[in-house]
């Protein structure tokens, strides 16, 4: 069981200034190591709320599949696709799960590069949200082929008379970004978990489970030399990740801008599709680790402090794209082109003003509220707005598909789209199979970086002294040439 | 290989005795923790690690091989149109910079796993599990003569256990 933080009169101290730079690495009720592996190690015990969450999500993912073995058995004309509206739910869907899988290498390598010390005990839930999101977003370009067996087409090599895929086309960008971000983000998240792995196989008596970590731990020892090798692998990686995940969004972003239809055909895409998926995985990380840190009995590790934090991260990038939205206007205006007037028309006050008011609503105007501080430490106000931010960032990805194809430049193009059953079951399944690997994840490896919170208490020592931690994350040495120091 | 390991409860404790131990060179020393700790690091004092030649050899590789498919499956089968070149480097640049991301980061791994000896069949002599909880272990190599001086400097430095392993 575990242990509750202390009441929080005893933490006065710290909730009175949260906003000091240091406040977001101190976790003043994690008392020592031994807490930490007994804590932590808790959490991977099967409970009956987690088999409820596991058999809800599995029967969402066989709504999926079976709404998919229906349309590949009659065709793709049931998906609600009405030309030329022939991108709609799964291209929509498919950029929503992208976005989600942003935040989880944002926050474990951007915010390890900068050393903000909040990302130390929500970063390893991240990291597997992004993996399970991308795994996620992967199959949608399958879903919406009318042949998904001949997926591998899209694979680089000469697939039919020595003819290599079109390297100038968007959708092979779109292939090599993902692909490179499924495996660097994999990749990432395996490499970050194989010392918490060793703690496990160090503590396990289930003789079979103890050999499986074994093998995943790649008998890793906690020596000095493979933690100097280690840490400087790690933060390679995730000087790689950073500009990896500022490229992978663009390049979706690509599959829109680089054709002529209005409404995509503009250069803010890159950084707009950027900021609106860390977005959207900052809200999707809210939304997995409140319930995570109440059910889990980890409050006093994923603090009001760290969640004060991703809430200003959310209000930042809110206010991004609330200006790359504005931005969109301007030109639409500006350009002195009548297509992109008529278009922004329609798509504000025209046959989609409502998907508009939910995505300006739920991106531009709740997420505001996030400036009292009052606000983005209760945790009940924080986790329905970061449902209202996967809402809002959903139906952005509606608003730039849906509206463009279908008021494009002629108008007897003009038409209008209505997603069917089909589409609504395929992406409930999406949901179903996201949640189904993160559930299994978090019941069988830790949802919080053990040897990573370790770093950030303070060590036992035989003689007490000041130790602790600098407001940038780094420890302050208990300077061993002190004199006195080991009399 | 002979040695002696001692557990210590303590982290000044435990960098009192690897200071000790470089200073009367009594063998080569690894230590087990925890947590990566800037104080163990400092006390051992060992150089730069190898692995970023990896990944800058690794980053190399990959944009050189992005940029290469790119270019010549366009020559392979050229595709002309409007007089310009068959090669487009801006749009390539997209492959040439996710390759080298992709072998950057691969080739990160493999360095880890070269430089750290991993992955491990067995576990080596001297470890034990309670240094991936909150001990700290200090593994000496050392020569029969030399084990009972070893013993003497990490119980002196307040080893709670010390024990001969071969």
């Amino acid at each position: 069981m575990a242990t509750m933080a202390p009441p929080l009169g005893e933490h006065d101290e710290i909730l009175r200034r949260p906003n000091i730079a240091s406040a977001d690495v101190q976790l003043p009720a994690v008392k020592d190591y031994e807490q930490v592996d007994r804590e932590i190690s808790a959490t991977l015990h099967p409970t009956v709320a987690w088999f409820i969450g596991l058999g809800t999500a599995i029967f969402f993912l066989l709504l999926g599949i079976s709404a998919w073995c229906y349309q590949i058995y009659s065709g793709l004309g049931v998906a609600g696709y009405n030309p030329p509206v022939m991108w709609g739910v799964y291209i929509i869907t498919f950029v929503f799960w992208v976005g989600i899988g942003h935040a989880g290498t944002l926050i474990s390598a951007i915010l390890y590069l900068f050393r903000a010390g909040f990302r130390t005990t929500i970063y390893r839930c991240a990291e597997a949200m992004t993996v399970f999101a991308v795994m996620t977003a992967g199959l949608f370009p399958i879903l919406h082929l009318g042949r998904p067996w001949k997926f591998f087409w899209l694979i680089p090599y000469p697939n039919w008379r020595y003819i290599w895929p079109q390297f100038k086309s968007p959708l092979i960008w779109d292939v090599f970004a993902i692909l490179t971000y499924l495996t660097v983000s994999s990749t990432f998240l395996f490499v970050g978990l194989i010392p918490d792995i060793a703690v496990l196989r160090d503590r396990e008596t289930n003789p079979v489970r103890k050999r499986i970590l074994s093998v995943l731990s790649l008998g890793w020892r906690n020596s000095d030399r493979e933690w100097r090798h280690f840490a400087r692998a790690y933060l390679f990686l995730a000087a790689f990740s950073t500009p990896l995940v500022l490229s992978v969004h663009s390049v979706v972003s690509f599959d829109f801008a680089m054709s002529l239809v209005p409404g995509w055909h503009t250069t803010v895409f890159a950084p707009y599709f950027v900021a609106g998926a860390i977005y959207s995985g900052i809200g999707m990380v809210l939304t997995i680790i409140i319930p995570l840190r109440r059910f889990f009995g980890l409050k006093h590790y994923v603090t009001l402090n760290h969640l004060d934090a991703a809430a200003k991260l959310a209000l930042f990038t809110s206010m991004v794209v609330s200006c790359a939205y504005m931005e969109e206007w301007f030109v639409a205006w500006f350009s002195g082109s009548e297509f992109e007037k008529a278009f922004f028309a329609n798509r504000i006050w025209g046959q989609w003003w409502w998907a508009s008011a939910i995505l300006y609503t739920c991106n531009m105007v709740l997420p505001l509220t996030l400036f009292s501080q009052k606000l983005r430490r209760n945790t009940v106000w924080l986790f329905i707005i970061s449902i209202t931010i996967n809402i809002g960032m959903w139906f952005e990805r509606f608003v730039i598909v849906v509206p463009s194809l279908s008021h494009e430049f002629e108008p007897w193009q003009w038409t209008s789209y209505r997603p069917t059953w089909v589409d609504y079951a395929i992406l409930a399944g999406s949901f179903g199979w996201f949640s189904m690997w993160f559930l299994l994840f978090i019941k069988q490896l830790p949802v919080i970086a053990i040897s990573e919170v370790k770093e950030i208490l303070p060590p036992k020592l035989r003689r007490r002294h000041d130790h602790g931690i600098d407001s940038t994350g780094h420890h302050l040495d208990f300077e061993p040439s002190t004199p006195g120091e080991y009399d | 290989m002979p040695g002696v390991v001692g557990a210590f409860h303590e982290l000044d404790a435990a960098v009192q005795a690897i200071e000790e131990l470089k200073k009367k060179r009594l063998g080569e020393v690894t230590v087990y923790t925890p947590t990566p700790r800037h104080e163990i690091e400092h006390a051992i004092g060992a150089g730069p690690s190898p692995v970023r030649l990896y990944t800058l050899f690794g980053g190399l590789a990959g944009a050189t091989c992005g940029y290469w498919i790119a270019i010549w499956t366009s020559d392979y089968w050229p595709l002309v149109v409007g007089g310009k070149p068959i090669a487009s480097w801006v749009p390539y640049t997209i492959f040439g910079f996710e390759v080298m991301v992709l072998f950057g980061a691969l080739s990160t791994v493999v360095g880890l796993f070269i430089n750290s000896r991993i992955p491990r069949l067995t576990m080596t002599v001297g470890y034990d599990p309670r240094f991936s909880g909150s001990d700290y272990g200090i593994w000496v190599d050392c020569s029969p003569s030399n084990c009972p001086v070893v013993e003497s400097v990490l119980r002196d430095s307040g080893a709670v256990e010390v024990r001969n392993e071969r």
